[in-house]
């Protein structure tokens, strides 16, 4: 057996780190949609990616629907699961605090989480990669064609969410409720509609992102608070309600992972990466993309 | 065209409207006045649907809007410059002047749309000047025409302006209320909410005076000037 270099271990930590930080990446960009509407952390962020490759195993593998047709059942449903979310735990909420919203939403997270122990029981699902699984080796690092789907994804989420909040009047009324929500009913925006938007909207993308992952780590039914906590961390990290933070949080955050458990120890996963985001807390509490002037004003 | 009958609004419960009755009519200018927490902002939220009211009703137009939701307001033709302008900070001028004009906004009425733009770039040109900057980012004053620019966007009927002179130069202050007078004369009915007594009563019609939630006063613009109960408290004797 050859002897893999010290440079291609390295690249090949990096290839897998980009691959789990571009899920942490699309995981912090929801709760940045639905922050930035309304200020509410979305606990119940991870369940949709949870749920998306849940759902996903079942079109696909239950019902061996196509590729092309179960991904966007799939996310159509968890856009639906988004929407039910707003409509039964956070809109007819009377008098909302933030805290309660947020609460609301652990509540429901819990509540998603114990249905799918019901519905999928226990045991980790398995989904066929989408080209297969023989890998391409590039300078000594083996990887997964699976990964190219995940950060494809990524990019194509980016593209179609920078176009959609900078090109498109409704992008814009989001912006703006986020903004000064009194305004925003001023000048006709039903911000009740955008908050229910903004649900669909950060579920959507949650199920793209456990669609595409789970060939690759696989899924249960409790994985979704762990990505939860490192989504929010890259949130944090980048800079929470920005987008390009968001990313370059999230990727950030899979490299440090990746190296740490490939260079240190991989019992220490999960910590390097809370590491990382509490020496970040006490330095750059705004985060690195964050602006400083206005996480002052903000409530969280 | 508009009529606000005995209302009565609470914040927190602590009572800031009580029995407030006043009459808008169509052409006008009408301007209230009164001291800081008199209730003079509380009115305007109420009549854009910002907050609830626990008495009363508000008719424009023969129809009873007590109930209309904020976001329906606009499309009825009343549009609030509120206090303290309360852009979007974030977006640039060119949005917040655009996003004026959401309730109507589609792609079919594009042209329509940016020919709104241009009439708001007309009445403030500095505003074109500024037009990619971002809104947190302007002066007090400008900050004031692009909340009255955005305002306009919707195609108000009835104006309702809240201390649009409030912590704005002198000069730009004139200017301001140059613009409302102009628009009052092309048409635009005005309910007007100034803390600088002089200036409301000189562009107005008729007047009221507010005082800890109570109507104590009303009368035509002019008259007002000279009362002497309203010179001594209101234009510093």
């Amino acid at each position: 057996m050859e002897t893999i270099s010290f440079t291609s271990q390295l690249f090949q930590y990096l290839i897998t780190g980009l691959t789990v930080g571009s899920v942490y990446a699309m995981v912090a960009v929801g709760f940045n949609i639905i922050y930035n509407v309304t200020e509410i952390i979305n606990f119940a962020q991870g369940e949709f990616v949870m749920l998306g490759g849940l759902i996903m195993v079942f079109f696909h593998v239950g019902m061996a629907l196509p590729l092309v047709l179960a991904f966007p059942a799939t996310v159509i449903l968890v856009t639906l699961v988004g929407i039910l979310l707003d409509r039964l735990a956070i809109s007819p909420i009377r008098q909302p605090s933030v805290l309660t919203l947020i609460i609301a939403t652990i509540a429901a997270s819990i509540l998603i989480k114990g249905i799918a122990m019901f519905i999928w029981g226990k045991d980790p699902f398995d989904l066929p990669a989408f080209s297969g699984r023989n890998p391409i080796t590039v300078m000594g690092a083996v990887i997964q064609p699976q990964y190219f789907w995940v950060i494809g994804f990524l990019i194509v989420v980016v593209i179609a969410l920078s176009i959609f909040f900078d090109r498109t009047i409704i992008g814009k009324a989001m912006s703006a409720c986020a903004d000064n929500a009194d305004a925003a009913k001023l000048v006709g925006i039903n911000v009740k509609q955008m908050i229910l938007l903004s649900f669909a909207l950060s579920a959507a993308i949650g199920a793209v992102a456990g669609v595409t992952m789970t060939p690759i780590s696989l899924m249960e039914y409790d994985r979704g608070a762990m990505l939860a906590v490192k989504g929010f961390g890259a949130a944090i990290l980048g800079g929470l309600g920005s987008f390009p933070g968001a990313i370059l949080g999230g990727l950030i955050m899979g490299a440090i992972e990746s190296f740490g458990a490939g260079l240190v120890s991989s019992g220490y996963k999960d910590a390097f990466a809370l590491i990382v985001l509490l020496a970040v807390l006490f330095f750059k509490p705004s985060g690195i993309l964050g602006d400083i002037e206005i996480s002052k004003i903000k409530r969280f | 065209m508009l009529k606000i009958e005995g209302i009565s609004a609470a914040y927190h419960s602590i009572p800031v409207l009580k029995d407030v009755s006043i009459h808008v009519p169509k052409g006008k200018v009408v301007s209230i006045i009164g001291a800081n927490g008199s209730g003079k902002s509380t009115l305007l939220k109420a009549i854009s649907g910002l907050i609830k009211i626990n008495q009363g009703r508000i008719q424009y137009q023969d129809q009873d809007i007590t109930a209309i939701p904020a976001h329906r307001i606009v499309g009825l033709g009343i549009s609030l410059v509120p206090e303290g302008r309360q852009l979007f900070a974030h977006l640039s001028v060119q949005d917040n002047i655009r996003l004026g004009a959401y309730h109507y906004f589609k792609k079919s009425n594009r042209a329509e749309i940016e020919q709104s733009v241009k009439q708001a770039y007309q009445i403030f040109p500095i505003l074109e000047k500024r037009s990619k900057q971002i809104a947190g980012t302007l002066s007090g004053g400008e900050q004031q025409m692009l909340a009255i620019a955005r305002a306009l966007m919707g195609r108000p009927e009835l104006l309702l302006l809240d201390e649009p002179s409030m912590g704005i130069a002198p000069l730009i202050v004139r200017e301001i209320f140059n613009v409302i007078v102009n628009l009052n004369q092309a048409g635009t009915t005005i309910l007007l909410v100034e803390q600088n007594a002089k200036a409301a009563l000189k562009v107005a019609h008729h007047s009221y005076v507010l005082e800890s939630g109570n109507i104590v006063l009303e009368g035509i613009a002019a008259e007002l000037l000279h009362n002497p109960k309203v010179k001594e408290v209101y234009l510093g004797g």
